[in-house]
């Protein structure tokens, strides 16, 4: 690699002559060992899912949670170096918190995507800190009705000026991803992690900006992809976490939460199947392709 | 006529004087809140075989005038705890904000996963979480050190719910921190006009313990009648709210029924009649 | 002295990613006694082999209560865990007395987590050099957590950290689907039996070097059975337990490995 033995990716916030800083280069390696996450964005809401690598047959199956709520409407999930994911997710909490003390109201996606984006790009300025060894996708679903400001206890004027106008429609699901360098972008479907090209060639099949598919489909298309990026060579066992988030009408109210045991159950079923059914497929070309070589 | 922002919406000077900068307060000790302004009245609350069931009209006064007609002093924590405010409607406000927060990190901990063959019984007091008893003590807390500050938070308050033996809790706490609990509670006025009847019913936790959702609902109903006669700060529209572990029924806009004033008549000893 | 540029200290990544004073620092763990955590439906317990110095000395502490309802087991650098340690005390108490309730386990984890996480970021900080496993009841029952210097904290069903621990660790993925239901006593005993797959050639668990620590959960009554530690005679009964292969003669002067024990491991 160019930036060994320079000098110049010994520390953080240095510009290499070629205007890289080669310490965020290597945070990002960190992330592209770590199992992989996705986040998909349908019309109806956004599905979390990541595969756990299990490193010992010692931990508690399903005791130890990846995807983490912030506030009740977000849900963030993260590859890399978990203990920075602990730390991200306690930062985010801390600025929705603080968002709400100030404004009286839940935080939007794009604001804390905004907010953890500049977390991260400090983190890329100074010598005395480390960039973060994650990336992170948010997912959330803000609001589509006018909501109570926190600690409101009237009903306000039901007419005239301050009257509520209950036809307008906000906020909708969103989806962001946020890298090392604290660069990100919304997404219809994220992907990150050691699977990530893999499972970025499977969301690109989805139709996520057109019609779009449901909620429940989303979820057994983000249990198929987890299963597709997973290197079955290389990793032995792994456990799949997902949540959910879809709006007020919807199955989890507007709350984010794990996707219920019997649907991932049922999600994993079908992706295991269409797994055995590709594989077959594949077998029978392979044996064309031997016999080309 | 002064253009200046900083003159905008002032009466004229030239009209009226100078404004007299002395309301200010700007020299002298820093105060923070002497009285309530904007109140709610009476919280009343009494225990039953099973919970509780709490209740407290819906009116927030501004001194004599009934400023809002429609505010909820009741409210709820986690779908376990109903916690009843009487005194300032802003300081509820802000506690109002800080027990959502407090449930919102509650809400971090992560749900216990039970095994599937584990047949755990299926309370809804959700293992894990603060129920109300873990609440009123934190709110205790929180009182006793606003008081010590000499910036109190001027409520009067009632935690209802169950404790960690699935018992029916209810406890008081008030600005200065005092805290005590009973078969039944009533805050304000009611601590003088409701307490006495809820006595008759609930007076000690072994006569609570007997008496049926139901008695319950209609003690405090005929509490919330009497208190609409007798206090002038008072609605008769009223929010009540029934906990259990099945968790909360709350109802937040109820009419008082089968009034009839004909004690009015009755009433002398002040006022414009002439005995 | 360095083995490359990239290990000097702990804001620096390598270029595969890595951040190698964390990973020195998980070697400190290595160099601590074993340490055996367990966990049941109704208890959890650690057992861990303490060494001394040298003959004539003391043993050290390798169990710390922590509160009513908590427990730690440590292997690495013991000023390291008593910082760790005070600081879930104090976290503990302040929990009990604002809420008078047991502190959840995992919250108490998830705060030296992130308190670990943030030395591994700044400069001028270092890691922790100790491992610790964290066993507890809380109102969802029983659990046992590790903590590692990277701030990576996990629960487990049950685990062993420190010297030689793997083989512990073998024994207790053999054993894996009999303590969910183990009885207090059962537990005990394969934290023993664990432990002494550990144990060099020719060295025995004696009532001078084990110490068991146990917590538990009553459900009938919903209380808490309290975090004790077991050490010197209060041993004897529970080794006995595991006493069917024991040689002859008497009780073996227990001189442990000359491992150090002291602050000098990232010197």
């Amino acid at each position: 690699m160019t930036s060994i033995g320079t000098g110049y990716d010994l520390s953080n916030s240095i510009f290499s002559p070629d205007g890289r800083n080669f310490q965020v280069e290597y945070a990002v390696k960190a992330v592209e060992n770590g199992g992989t996450s996705i986040g998909i964005r349908c019309k109806d809401g956004v599905v979390l899912a990541v595969e756990k690598i299990v490193t010992s047959k010692l931990l508690k199956p399903g005791a130890n949670k990846r995807i983490a709520t912030v506030d009740r409407h977000l849900g963030v999930v993260y590859s890399g170096m978990l203990p920075d994911g602990r730390h991200f997710v306690d930062r985010a909490r801390d600025e929705a918190r603080s968002w709400r003390d100030n404004f009286k109201t839940p935080i939007t996606t794009s604001d804390l995507a905004s907010r953890m984006g500049n977390y991260l790009q400090a983190h890329t300025l100074y010598q005395s800190v480390r960039p973060f060894g994650i990336t992170a996708i948010v997912g959330g679903f803000d609001a589509q009705e006018e909501l109570p400001v926190d600690g409101q206890v009237g009903s306000g004027p039901s007419c005239g000026a301050g009257g509520k106008n209950p036809d307008k429609k906000y906020g909708g699901p969103f989806l962001y991803m946020i890298e090392p360098s604290g660069l990100y972008w919304g997404y219809y479907g994220a992907a990150t992690g050691k699977g990530r090209q893999a499972a970025k060639a499977e969301l690109e099949k989805l139709d996520l900006t057109g019609e779009g598919i449901t909620l429940e489909e989303a979820v057994k298309e983000a249990a198929r992809i987890i299963y597709v990026a997973h290197d079955d060579s290389k990793d032995k066992e792994f456990e799949l976490e997902m949540s959910w988030i879809s709006g007020r009408d919807g199955p989890t109210k507007g709350l984010h939460q794990e996707v219920p045991k019997a649907l991932r159950e049922e999600a994993e079923r079908l992706a295991k199947k269409s797994l055995d059914d590709s594989d077959d497929e594949e077998e029978e070309k392979k044996e064309g392709d031997k016999m080309e070589e | 006529m002064d253009h200046r922002p900083q003159a905008w919406g002032r009466p004229r000077d030239d009209v009226y004087g100078a404004y007299d900068a002395s309301y200010l307060n700007n020299s002298g000790p820093r105060t923070v809140t002497q009285s309530p302004v904007v109140t709610g009245t009476s919280v009343i609350a009494i225990k039953y075989k099973d919970g509780v069931v709490m209740a407290a009209d819906n009116l927030a006064s501004y001194g004599s005038l009934a400023r809002f007609t429609d505010v909820k002093r009741l409210r709820t924590f986690l779908d376990t705890t109903v916690i009843g405010f009487g005194g300032d409607v802003s300081d509820m406000q802000f506690l109002d904000r800080h027990l959502k927060e407090l449930a919102t990190d509650e809400s971090y901990e992560v749900e216990p996963t039970l095994d599937d063959e584990d047949d755990e019984e299926s309370s809804s007091s959700k293992p894990g979480h603060l129920n109300a008893a873990n609440l009123f003590k934190y709110l205790q807390k929180l009182m006793y050190q606003r008081r010590n500050s000499f910036d109190p938070l001027w409520n009067q308050i009632l935690v209802a719910g169950l404790d960690s033996d699935s018992k029916p809790f209810l406890a008081s706490v008030d600005l200065r921190g005092t805290s005590f609990t009973s078969p039944s509670l009533a805050t304000g006025f009611g601590a003088a006009l409701a307490q006495p009847i809820m006595r008759k019913y609930a007076g000690t936790e072994e006569d609570a313990a007997k008496l049926t959702r139901e008695q319950a609902v209609e003690v405090v109903k005929e509490c919330m009648k009497v208190l609409f006669y007798r206090d002038a700060r008072s609605l008769d529209r009223y929010s009540i709210a029934v906990v259990n572990k099945d968790g909360i029924e709350l109802k937040e806009d109820e009419q008082l029924e089968k009034q009839s004033w004909a004690f009015a008549e009755r009433i002398k000893g002040y006022g414009t009649q002439t005995v | 002295m360095f083995r490359n540029n990239y290990d000097n200290d702990s804001v620096t990544f390598s270029p595969q990613g890595r951040i190698f004073q964390v990973e020195y620092a998980a070697e400190a763990v290595k160099q601590g006694s074993v340490v055996v955590g367990i966990a049941s439906k109704t208890h959890a317990v650690l057992v861990a082999i303490k060494r001394n110095a040298e003959e004539l000395s003391s043993y050290q502490k390798k169990l710390f209560p922590i509160d009513e309802h908590v427990g730690i087991a440590i292997a690495g650098l013991t000023s390291d865990a008593r910082v760790l340690s005070n600081f879930m005390k104090q976290q503990c108490l302040g929990h009990r007395l604002t809420y008078s309730r047991n502190m959840p386990i995992r919250s108490l984890v998830d705060m030296i987590g992130s308190k670990a996480q943030i030395n591994t970021q700044h400069y001028g900080k270092r890691p922790y050099g100790v491992g610790l496993l964290v066993a507890g009841v809380d109102d969802s029952g029983p659990h046992l957590f590790e903590f590692q210097p990277s701030g990576m904290t996990e629960e487990m069903i049950a685990f062993a950290i420190g010297a030689r621990s793997q083989m512990a660790r073998t024994y207790l993925e053999r054993n894996l689907d009999k303590f969910k239901t183990s009885t207090r006593e059962e537990l005990i005993e394969h934290g023993l039996r664990a432990l002494k797959e550990s144990l060099v050639q020719d060295r025995e668990l004696t009532v001078e070097n084990t110490s068991v620590g146990v917590v538990g959960y009553v459900k009938e009554t919903k209380k808490t059975e309290p975090f004790q530690v077991f050490d010197g005679h209060e041993v004897q009964r529970y080794l006995e337990l595991v006493a069917d292969d024991k040689k002859e003669g008497g009780p073996q002067a227990a001189t442990v490995e000359d491992e150090s024990t002291a602050m000098d491991v990232d010197a």
